[in-house]
């Protein structure tokens, strides 16, 4: 009876949610909060606090479209706002405790956060996202500047380069608003300035071949125009060279507008009047004007046509004076051109620093021009730092931060962005923290498996030759850890300390033994590649980076270009007996518009190049395998050998690596393959299947050639293919529990379509969902969804015989239908019911019974929209799979299988269903907390889940990336093949230990017994 | 004067029955005290077009909302909120506000109506882990498994000295019901359900009255010491 209770206890036990403890947390998952690759240069910004005492954030806007703050200390994240991606941040700007925001088409959206919490403090929403004119850049006709002639704390906001508002501090609405009265006209406003007696909007009129400058001023009490005014010019460069300097005298703010010109330096000053006329600076011709951001203090940099970069100060009498000018900065073959940038000290004096990378000294230096010292002349603190191009790029762009604790030192830190995405701190020439940004864009990724730990067998084949002392010698050596041994074993036995499936398994932070797995598998590295030139292996343990190496751009790096990843293929696992491989497929996009296709083969534990033609540590060169674009890639195996199968657009088949082998090889197996393919333009992509040619073309390559094209409607647009991951299926039927068996429909040639429907160049009227046989084109199954909004959203996850997707039904279809989000759950099994086998997964492709299947199908509302869904995978596919998605709310959640299935009753279930333990349908999937993998972290828009199999078969490893890196371990059934983390090892060691005890008191009393009864044997 | 301010007046009425700002606010109660347990947090209608984000002192407004019906949900990381289905009119009137139950369908809309501007209470806040039961001696000892088998410990040493202080009938009784018990036990080891549980019942047919021998065994232990002597 007990073993009964005990097995009904244990099996519900699996159905149980599986939920992390809190001790777990952060132990056998990772989270790594990103921000993304700044667009802009990033910006030191300092706040006083109640007490006087400073604090400082790095502020940046990212390609993510994120703003965040960096702890200048550490590089960890202060903190982060995430703009939607239909509201791009076109424009931001910090003053004191707050930062304006400004985003969407023209400047849709103004928001103010606090700048030291990134607390949302108002929003408000200016013009409509149509009606946003959209500027190329799309900083163009934007701008915040901020009343700092009283403390209200009111902001001047400029959007769609005419509509000046201007919005309270302390409610966020908006006091007045003007806008320019000819809209019509070419005048586009681009920047704001504020005084105490009038705004001036600084924009360029277009006239011929040039745009001449335009000037408005108006009242800042209530948005009147005060005058309007063309100042007579000619610019060529557009608005980036329009550099407006103020300086607070005794006689309040003065500003002056200063541009270049046919090479030399014109100003104008602002006044409320407009009256002024410009000047032409005399002297040296400049090439160019650098914006410095210390603008507000009256400096910016001005480069000659030699390339010496000259300070330029408004000074006291109103006029433009060449402060300084950096020595050796013109213009030589050993080092770059500089990168200028200002900052500000904890007492608002301002910084300059210019930093150069020697190519003769192959180190970076920086020179920091601090203005107001040495009695006003200025002083230069210089010093070089060991910036490492080969693994960070080139510096993109500088921060400066300074401080001058005695009189003739001065201290700064530095923030440099790089062209791969990498944001580095440097104090003096001290690496203080790098952020790999460019990991916010991970566009590939793969886990990969490690080797089992390297057992020290030094000695091996020596002992025959060594002499008896060295023997001894020797064996004492190794004999002295032998009571640690004896300790551990001890320890071990009476504690239970394992190896536990919830243990962490990161490595020591001293450990230098080289990588391995864990006792479990749960460690692997993970070989992302981004879209910023880099690939990274990630120890899966705890998210650090083992190794990273830049991609070379081959001939294109004469021109300058960048490299797409597109796929990441595993060609040589640990189970082959050596090191594991990856071959990274990117496509790379040269300056000249010329497309090729590159490959990259890598060792996944070092990041060495495996063909060997990249020098050590140095740029890794990839190998042109197309010589245009790319259709599609696939890993072949045949027996231990693996590579990968390219298809050009004329549908060509190249092979990576090409070797004699692999070529024979793939001449074997080429009349078997069908390759359903998505090829045609944006908009209108057509589903075909293809055959490979048995025999090479003329061309010497094998080509694909189309057998059969999906009979969709013409203005249906093929989406994507999903195709079902390369897994075991453990097994073949689901027992029902009238004892008959469902057969599972498992096709290998099955991929799932997703489709929309448009009118032409309107958004989507329908979207579909098509489960198609590939080998021949049959429509196995079609469904027909809304386009909630005009879009097709549709998320599908395809596994053995379970197709799940996920969309937003609008309701639109039936009057009192809910709107809601939805997942559908389809299972297609083999012939028309039960017991009717065909086989399928080894039919053959021309046989009638491939399209015989039956489909269960069930649709349940689902409690939020999600970015990306996939299901679990384990080693042999025996444990159940879950469904994985990254919801809207910055979470990853699973969804058990049996809440899933298609198969659930909408009655009471009967007890042949309960057998299968079916429960009753419900429209309503649970939304269990206890099931939100990443608990309290953030993950931000993670866009793909990726998972892998664990060593152990209940595990499965799970690794999300989007924004930011989130990996965790998931088992859905339990860690039902490892001993319970709960498993009381002291219970059982006391109730052994009490047992003994038992027999040592009891069995003298049996002798006893026994002995009387023999003496007394009645 | 009074012209251009009639145009105006008429162009923010067209303007509203195009579209109309939604407003509304969170209400920090114990389960969210504020913006930074929220987090950035926005309130979306159906799935996300139109939305606003919530800002430090609770307050939400989704702009440019056309006429409709909406479901109202938060997107909040850690908080439990409940949706809303709000009705958007065509004429200048303010929009109606209705509890929502997900899954359920929109017409016949609740007869329940909402306040306007929107009050959103946070309603709980997400438990993400399951406490982790750790080892305790009492609580071991608690355990019923525990005390039964201690028990049995217990009156397999008591048992000689229990035996031997029997009454012969009583001891025959006795014998004769554990000769049954261990019958079970077999059967239900050797997977025969079916006759174990008939035992089982049969079993608890004769041992129903087992309570009224007990003071016939105290009795019994009085006469065997008798006997003893």
């Amino acid at each position: 009876m007990l073993t009964i209770v005990r097995f009904l206890w244990a099996s519900f036990a699996i159905w149980t949610a599986y939920a992390l403890h809190p001790s777990e947390a952060g132990v056998v998952d990772w989270h790594k909060a990103l921000l993304g690759v700044p667009l802009t240069r990033p910006d030191f910004h300092r706040t006083t606090g109640a007490h006087g005492a400073t604090r400082s954030v790095v502020l940046t806007a990212t390609s993510n479209n994120v703003i965040g703050a960096v702890h200048p200390e550490n590089g960890t994240v202060a903190w982060r706002y995430l703009f939607e991606d239909r509201d791009p941040v076109v424009g931001y700007k910090a003053y004191n405790d707050r930062l304006a925001t400004l985003s969407g088409p023209g400047g849709a959206t103004f928001r103010i956060l606090d700048v030291n919490s990134g607390h949302l403090l108002h929003e408000l929403h200016l013009h409509s996202a149509d009606s946003g004119r959209l500027f190329e850049p799309v900083n163009l006709g934007v701008a915040i500047a901020f009343d700092d002639s009283d403390k209200s704390k009111d902001t001047f906001v400029l959007t769609n380069g005419h509509t000046l508002r201007r919005i309270n501090g302390k409610s966020g609405d908006i006091v007045w608003g003007w806008t320019s009265p000819d809209q019509t006209s070419l005048v586009v406003y681009s920047k704001v300035v504020t005084t105490s007696d009038a705004i001036y909007l600084i924009g360029l009129a277009k006239s011929f071949a040039s745009y001449t400058v335009h000037v408005s001023a108006i009242s800042p009490d209530n948005g009147e125009l005060l005058s309007d005014a063309d100042v007579p010019s000619s610019i060529i460069n557009g608005p980036q060279g329009l550099i407006v300097v103020s300086h607070e005298g005794t006689r309040g703010k003065s500003v002056r507008l200063a541009w270049l010109e046919q090479a030399r330096i014109h100003s104008v000053a602002l006044t409320p009047q407009l009256k002024d006329k410009p000047t032409i600076k005399k002297g040296s011709a400049y090439l160019q004007v650098h914006d410095i951001g210390l603008q507000e203090k009256g400096l910016f940099v001005a480069t000659k046509e030699d390339g010496s970069g000259r300070v330029i100060r408004f000074s006291e009498d109103g006029a433009l004076k060449v402060f300084w000018e950096f020595a050796d900065s013109v213009k030589s073959p050993k080092y770059t051109e500089s990168t200028y940038a200002g900052g500000l000290d904890k007492d608002g004096w301002p910084y300059i620093a210019r930093v150069y990378w020697s190519h003769v000294f192959r180190q970076a230096s920086a020179h920091v021009l601090a203005p107001h010292l040495a009695e006003g002349k200025g002083l230069v603190t210089g010093f070089t730092f060991p910036f490492e191009t080969q693994k960070h790029g080139i510096i993109a762009n500088v921060a400066v931060d300074a401080a001058n604790p005695e009189e003739f030192r001065v201290l700064s830190r530095l923030v440099l962005t790089t062209t791969t995405g990498a944001v580095q701190l440097w104090q003096q020439d001290q690496h203080q923290w790098t952020r790999e940004e460019s990991l916010a864009d991970i566009r590939v990724a793969e886990m990969v498996e490690l080797p089992e730990p390297q057992l020290v067998a030094s000695q091996v084949g020596i002992e025959e030759t060594e002499s008896f002392g060295a023997r001894l010698r020797r064996q004492l050596a190794d004999a002295q850890d032998f009571p640690q041994y004896a300790i551990n074993f001890a320890k071990r036995f009476a504690t239970g300390s394992y190896a536990s499936a919830s243990s962490s398994i990161a490595p020591a932070s001293n450990d230098t033994s080289p990588l391995s797995r864990d006792t479990f598998g749960f460690r692997k590295i993970i070989v992302a590649a981004t879209s910023h030139g880099k690939v990274f292996g990630i120890d899966s343990a705890n998210g650090e980076i083992i190794w990273s190496r830049v991609f070379g751009l081959g001939w294109a790096a004469e021109v300058g270009g960048r490299i797409f990843p597109l796929k990441i293929f595993t060609t040589r696992t640990v189970s082959d007996g050596d090191t594991p491989q990856v071959v990274i497929v990117g496509q790379r996009k040269a300056d000249n518009s010329l497309v090729d296709t590159v490959a990259f083969h890598i060792d996944a534990l070092t990041g060495e190049d495996v063909s060997g033609t990249s020098i050590g540590q140095d740029i890794l060169q990839g190998q042109d395998v197309i010589a245009g674009a790319l259709v599609e890639a696939y890993l072949f195996q045949d027996g231990p050998t693996k590579y990968v199968v390219l298809l050009d657009e004329y549908l060509q088949v190249h092979l990576f690596p090409d070797t004699p082998e692999n070529a024979d090889s793939f001449h074997k197996v080429a009349p078997s393959i069908h390759l359903p393919l998505r090829t045609g333009t944006a908009g209108s992509h057509r589903l075909g299947g293809h055959k490979v040619s048995p025999e090479k073309e003329f061309t010497g390559r094998h080509i694909a050639y189309p057998i059969w094209t999906a009979s969709l409607p013409p203005n249906e647009d093929v989406r994507s293919i999903v195709t079902r991951p390369h897994e075991p299926v453990a097994s073949l039927g689901k027992v029902l529990g009238n004892r008959t068996t469902l057969y599972k429909y498992l096709n290998p040639g099955v991929v799932v379509v997703l489709t929309s429907t448009s009118t032409p160049s309107g958004p989507a009227t329908s979207c579909g969902v098509y489960v198609i046989d590939g080998t021949k084109g049959t429509i196995l199954y079609h469904a027909n969804l809304p386009a909630a909004g005009g879009v097709c959203d549709v998320k599908a996850a395809f596994t053995e015989n379970w197709l799940v997707y996920h969309y937003y039904d609008d309701g639109s279809a039936n009057a009192d239908q809910a709107k809601s989000y939805r997942m559908v759950s389809l299972e297609f099994y083999e012939g028309s019911g039960v017991d009717d086998k065909t086989s399928s997964s080894d039919l053959s492709a021309y046989s009638n019974d491939t399209t015989r299947i039956s489909v269960y199908e069930q649709s349940y509302v689902f409690p939020r929209g999600i970015s990306t869904i996939t299901t679990t995978s384990t080693k042999f596919g025996i444990t159940v799979k879950d469904i994985l998605v990254a919801g809207n709310n910055h979470q990853v959640q699973s969804f058990p299988r049996r809440f899933l299935d298609p198969r659930r009753p909408n009655r009471k279930p009967t007890a042949e269903e309960q057998e299968e333990w079916l429960i009753q349908y419900d429209p309503l999937l649970p939304d269990d907390p206890k099931r939100v993998l990443s608990h309290r972290y953030q993950v931000a828009r993670i866009r793909k889940i990726i998972t892998s199999p664990a060593l152990l078969e209940s595990t499965s490893l799970v690794f999300g990336y989007g924004v930011d890196l989130f990996f965790t371990r998931v088992a859905p059934s339990k860690t039902f093949d490892v001993l319970n983390e709960n498993f009381n090892k002291a219970q059982l060691v006391l109730t052994v230990a009490g047992l003994a005890l038992a027999i040592v008191i009891t069995k003298p009393m049996v002798r006893r017994k026994r002995l009387r009864e023999r003496w007394y044997a009645s | 004067m009074m012209i251009p301010l009639l145009i105006l007046t008429l162009v923010s009425l067209l303007c509203s029955s195009l579209a109309f700002d939604l407003k509304g606010r969170v209400v920090w109660n114990e389960i969210c005290p504020g913006i930074g347990d929220l987090g950035q947090a926005k309130v979306v209608l159906d799935n996300g077009n139109l939305y606003g984000s919530v800002t430090r002192n609770g307050q939400f407004v989704i702009p440019e909302v056309p006429s409709g019906t909406y479901i109202l949900s938060v997107v909040a990381h850690d908080h439990a909120f409940e949706r809303l289905r709000i009705d958007v009119l065509d004429t200048d009137t303010l929009p109606e506000v209705r509890p929502y139950v997900p899954g359920t369908p929109l017409s016949p809309p609740s007869p329940v109506t909402l306040p306007y501007p929107i009050t959103l209470i946070p309603r709980a806040r997400y438990d993400y882990y399951t406490p982790q039961e750790s080892f305790n001696l009492v609580g071991m000892f608690q355990n019923p498994m525990m005390l039964l088998m201690l028990g049995t410990g217990v009156l397999m040493l008591a048992m000689p000295y229990i035996m031997k202080n029997m009454d012969p009938e009583v001891l025959q009784e006795f014998k004769e019901r554990q000769a049954k018990i261990t019958d079970i036990q077999s059967s239900i080891q050797n997977g025969d359900l079916k006759t174990g549980l008939s035992a089982m019942m049969g079993g608890e047919e004769k041992t129903s009255p087992a309570p009224a021998p007990k003071p016939q065994a105290s009795a019994a232990r009085n006469r065997g010491k008798n006997k003893r002597r």
